[in-house]
């Protein structure tokens, strides 16, 4: 016990040496990704907002009725937000198709209005997409294009069931203007067909805004990555060391404690200084998170506390890593790819919501997966008592191995 | 005899390193192994040192079963790696606070081992900037912190300049003339003189050597 804390405190003497450097280079790659995640999360909501459907519209469009439809879509409906119709000649609309600025083309046939007032419905309106928009939106597209099939006749339904009522009770003067009036009623009635409902979005994962999630992944990905930067206090492994240590007294497991601790004073370290401009953005607005709007930097110092079993987890992982290999170079590239790959799968850069079930579930399953939803349900306030759970037993299993892997070099030689 | 070694064996999946090693020593006598690369000095130190565990055989010093108790190893035994056990980024003294407490390491320092082997001329520089034989005398420095009765020395004097040599060589004089046993695995010559008997291990099994200054025969003997 005695070996291994004087083992503990002449690598905290080491990790100290380079401290300021390490703090610096730590601070500087945090400003660095932060600047870039500040820009992307803001363009992304930015185009979020402004993303429209731009829909070329091409055709016979000399009915009064159907222009009167297409200017009520554009001013007064709610549809407006998401769609932008454009209408346009056919060739414009096919060259601007293929340039990629319209997602879609309606087509109206001509005498399209007739057919409709006949009741005949038999010019259809195409509506062509490009075999790449199989999508959600294109889904969305096609229900809607459903919608107004049935609204349409529906409502022709209802025009005809009046009017033939009108002829049988003899009331040919006031035919037109009634035909008019339940025109304008079922076109209120379809422009009021948001007041049926409420949307309430609930974020991109574990009920956390976009803001929110990308900063929990971010600020992960940043202490896997400061595996890389901090390398310096667990690569150059000598095996000597490792047989005198034991000669001395100090086994494999004292020695991976008094290394690993050290590294994870020095992970604790570069955690607190990511806080500082971390806290700065936040006590001056320049970083929003929703979850924690209006409290300042306040929620960061319960954040920093939560994020400790993490930082204990990463550590444990990093430290097994390069365990697992002396070289140098190979442990440095295997920090990376297996930070990025995890990362991936995990969904740091991309909500893992998005992903195949299968990929998912071995994405949730990932040490980087079980820290993210424990990160994630901090910050959303939830009980992170499960996640926690799981992030104590890869700590555990990380230490574990790491002293395995000691025990086989130091008797391998 | 102080320290007797009996049936010690050592294999590697398997492949045999150590068949059959016996051996009594006497305190105050240095005994060097000799063997080609890979005949298993290494392998028969570290067991010696506890770093390995033997597949069987006895170690016994004064009567005590070392390889049963093995908690007792580092009060006995000071052993010191071929390569430096030394944290590069820290300085000689930093070093050696890792093992002695601060009153020991100062009056080590003064009139001690560490005095003899001429720590206090580099106790500042750090481990990176030393040269091999500053490392050298460190790393035996740091080994001998609880004044072991029997020292383990793995190739001590490889690639080391005469003055390095000699001051370790003075050091393990006075260690041996205050009762200590020393084990040399060496294909150094020079530090042959310092041993009172030599054995070279072959197929596993230690065989008495006596060395004539015939590097021919010596040779032929490790083939």
């Amino acid at each position: 016990m005695n070996g291994m804390l004087m083992y503990l405190c002449a690598q905290l003497k080491r990790m100290m040496k380079t401290l300021p450097r390490q703090a610096v280079v730590n601070l500087l790659m945090c400003l660095c990704v932060g600047v870039l995640a500040a820009v992307f999360i803001q363009e992304s909501i930015l185009k979020q907002d402004d993303q429209k459907y731009r829909i070329g519209v091409v055709g016979d469009m000399s009915d009064s009725y159907l222009g009167f439809g297409i200017n009520a879509i554009q001013s007064m409906d709610d549809s407006r937000f998401m769609v932008e119709l454009v209408t346009m000649t056919d060739e414009e609309a096919r060259e601007a198709f293929e340039k990629g600025e319209l997602y879609a083309i309606v087509q109206i046939p001509e005498g399209v209005m007739e057919s409709i007032e006949s009741g005949a419905n038999d010019r259809p309106i195409s509506y062509i997409a490009s075999e790449g928009q199989k999508g959600l939106g294109a889904m969305v597209m096609g229900q809607i294009v459903d919608v107004a099939s049935v609204l349409v006749t529906r409502s022709q339904s209802a025009i005809f069931g009046m009017q033939a009522i009108m002829l049988e009770q003899g009331m040919e003067e006031t035919f037109w203007d009634a035909t008019n009036a339940l025109n304008f009623l079922l076109i209120k009635l379809v422009l009021n067909r948001s007041r049926f409902y409420d949307v309430e979005v609930l974020g991109i994962a574990n009920g956390l805004s976009v803001e929110g999630y990308y900063f929990c992944s971010i600020l992960l990905f940043l202490l896997l990555l400061s595996g890389l930067n901090n390398s310096f206090l667990v690569t150059h492994k000598k095996a000597d060391m490792g047989r005198f240590m034991k000669a001395r007294g100090v086994g494999a497991a004292g020695q991976v404690a008094g290394e690993y601790l050290a590294y994870l004073c020095l992970m604790v370290l570069c955690l607190t200084v990511m806080f500082i401009p971390l806290s700065w953005c936040l006590e001056r607005e320049l970083l929003l998170i929703p979850e924690w709007e209006g409290m300042g930097a306040e929620p960061l110092r319960g954040f920093w506390a939560a994020l400790l079993p993490v930082t204990a987890m990463f550590a444990a992982l990093q430290f097994l890593l390069y365990e697992l290999v002396t070289c140098v170079v190979s442990g440095l590239l295997l920090q990376f790819v297996c930070g990025i790959g995890m990362g991936y799968l995990s969904g740091f850069f991309y909500p893992a919501a998005f992903f195949p079930d299968a990929i998912k579930r071995i994405g949730s399953i990932l040490p980087t997966g079980v820290a993210l939803q424990y990160v994630d349900s901090s910050v959303a306030e939830e009980g992170a008592l499960t996640g926690g759970f799981g992030v104590l037993l890869y700590l555990a299993v990380f230490l574990a191995l790491s002293v395995l892997v000691r025990k086989c070099r130091i008797q391998r030689g | 005899m102080e320290m007797e070694l009996a049936g010690i064996r050592k294999s590697y999946k398997k492949k045999k390193v150590l068949t059959d090693i016996s051996l009594s020593v006497g305190s105050g006598s240095c005994v060097g192994i000799l063997g080609g690369n890979g005949s298993g000095k290494s392998t028969l130190l570290s067991i010696l040192a506890g770093v390995q565990k033997a597949d069987g055989g006895t170690f016994h010093y004064q009567g005590e079963d070392l390889m049963r108790n093995s908690a007792r190893i580092p009060a006995v035994i000071g052993y010191v790696p071929q390569g430096n056990p030394l944290i590069e980024e820290l300085n000689a003294w930093d070093n050696l606070r890792m093992w002695y407490d601060r009153k020991t390491l100062q009056r080590e320092l003064q009139q001690g081992a560490l005095a003899m082997l001429g720590i206090g001329d580099f106790l500042k520089t750090p481990v990176r900037r030393m040269s091999g034989g500053m490392k050298k005398r460190l790393s035996i420095g740091c080994a001998v912190v609880a004044k072991p009765r029997i020292l383990l020395l793995d190739e001590p004097s490889a690639a080391l300049d005469l003055v390095c040599k000699e001051n370790i060589y003075r050091y393990l004089e006075r260690y041996k003339a205050e009762g200590g046993i020393v084990l040399l695995a060496t294909h150094d010559m020079q530090e042959l003189e310092l041993c009172e008997r030599c054995y070279i291990i072959k197929e596993g099994v230690l065989e008495a050597y006596q060395y004539d200054g015939d590097l021919h025969h010596l040779a032929g003997k490790l083939r």
